[in-house]
């Protein structure tokens, strides 16, 4: 390939948007059948057809509500890349630039699906498989639409950032979180460990574990974390239990889908008028009486008990 | 996946006439053929495991995993071990059980719905996604019955 077609073809990347993810489902489903295989010979445990069913279902339920309202998202940046405030051209360093950009993006994302309730809601699902295969990195959301967690990507557009370099750049970095579901790669490189996020990193953010939680956001690069101290290395002393806090217990596509959307609804319900916001906005496990746990709250007890210990 | 099936997502897709709507639909019937086979590989290659709980220390750790600062003061595991009952010094009871390949704990906040029947409990936990379940304890049925009356005013059912 020339570089004349090369910049062609960022060019109409731009212009259109260049999805890379239709092109890597093959390439999901090998790699989850040799993984499956490579469990079948280590350790069986690693996988569980009903969890794994799950798994499954709820990234093909996320593909086809993806598919339906790509359109509103493509439509509400167009709106915004029409009303710029400058032009970003779709050269090679502006790319990597936007590709870089559309990476830190994903962290602010994801450090706030964790840390507010509202995108937690709709990003927890993917948190309630007990185990960690390349299938629980399938396990995707179905309400992130409604929860308006595009907002955190699609923002440069007003900044003249094309919508086409956008979805390119986001679809590369979506693809690039799979092969971290795994726990068949130990350790990468110290290179790669140091700047990537590696299947050992993203363990350590699927985790229940005190010292584990809320830690390790990166999608493709770790430094995030580590410039705004959310890191936390995996150790060979704590091994990590995966899951949410309060395990479902249930493979219900229902359950795994709305359970913290319908929690929400009990929660703000009940609540006094004055507490109902908290609900929203806060992080995970606030209550208004202080009765439930919050991630702050269990690692401040758990370093209390190692204190006494 | 036969001939047809696929000719006929082809014809599909390949028409230029047919609405996005239908083009989704059909890449979505080729996934879900996809899901199907692959759950069915995990099962013929027999992943997931038959989980048991090896000893007290094994349940207590687990009932430290399920609830942040619990500390396991008495258990009782099932024979068969697929659950058991776990308290701490403060009186809160988690049950312990099997779910899929995994544990689950959950905390036991009322005795309605728990069945004692002479070496068998059968446990609710009022959460609706554990269900119930049924452990055999031996003689400890009848002593963790009767312990977990304290857990409020209502009687076990016998």
């Amino acid at each position: 390939m020339t570089a004349d077609m090369l910049a062609d073809f960022a060019h109409r990347a731009a212009n259109t948007g260049f999805d890379i993810v239709p092109l890597a489902v093959p390439l999901f489903v090998l790699a989850i059948v040799a993984e499956m295989v490579w469990a079948a010979r280590h350790t069986p445990a690693a996988y569980e057809p009903g969890d794994t069913l799950t798994s499954l279902l709820m990234g093909l339920g996320s593909t086809v509500i993806g598919a339906l309202v790509v359109g509103l998202i493509a439509l509400v940046a167009a709106w915004l890349y029409a009303h710029r405030f400058a032009t970003v051209p779709p050269m090679w360093w502006a790319w990597i630039a936007v590709f870089v950009l559309d990476d830190f993006n994903y962290y602010l994302f994801h450090r706030a699906a964790h840390r507010v309730r509202w995108f937690w809601a709709s990003h927890v699902n993917h948190h309630t498989s007990q185990h960690y295969n390349l299938s629980t990195a399938l396990r995707q959301t179905w309400t992130g639409f409604p929860a308006f967690s595009f907002a955190f990507r699609i923002w440069p557009a007003l900044f003249g950032v094309a919508p086409g370099m956008l979805l390119t750049v986001g679809a590369i970095n979506l693809v690039y979180q799979f092969w971290v579901h795994t726990e068949a790669i130990v350790r990468m490189p110290r290179w790669i460990e140091a700047v990537m996020n590696t299947p050992s990193h993203h363990r350590v953010h699927h985790a229940t574990n005190p010292r584990y939680l809320d830690r390790n956001y990166a999608g493709v690069f770790i430094v995030w974390d580590r410039l705004l101290g959310t890191f936390q290395a995996e150790r060979a002393d704590d091994p990590v239990r995966y899951g949410v806090v309060h395990q479902l217990g249930t493979f219900s596509l229902w359950t795994v889908a709305f359970h913290e959307w319908l929690a929400i609804i009990r929660d703000v319900w009940r609540a006094p008028l004055s507490a109902k916001l908290g609900y929203l906005w806060r992080q995970p496990g606030w209550t208004h009486d202080g009765s439930r746990d919050t991630s702050d709250t269990i690692r401040a007890r758990w370093l209390a008990m190692q204190d006494e210990a | 996946m036969n001939g047809s099936f696929v000719a006929l997502v082809g014809a599909l897709i390949a028409r230029p006439d047919i609405g996005p709507v239908l083009i989704i639909g059909a890449q979505s019937l080729v996934s879900l053929v996809l899901v199907l086979v692959l759950y069915a590989f995990a099962r013929g290659l027999r992943l997931g495991s038959d989980v048991r709980i090896a000893d007290a220390a094994h349940a207590a750790q687990m009932a430290a995993a399920a609830v942040s600062g619990f500390v396991a003061h008495e258990t009782v595991l099932d024979r068969a071990r697929i659950g058991a009952l776990v308290r701490d010094r403060a009186g809160r009871v988690l049950l312990i059980r099997r779910h899929g390949a995994r544990f689950v704990g959950r905390e036991l906040t009322s005795h309605a719905g728990i069945r004692l029947d002479r070496h068998t409990l059968t446990l609710e936990t009022g959460d609706r996604r554990s269900g119930t379940l049924t452990l055999d304890l031996g003689p400890q049925a009848q002593i963790w019955a009767a312990s977990l009356r304290r857990l409020d005013g209502q009687g076990i059912a016998a």
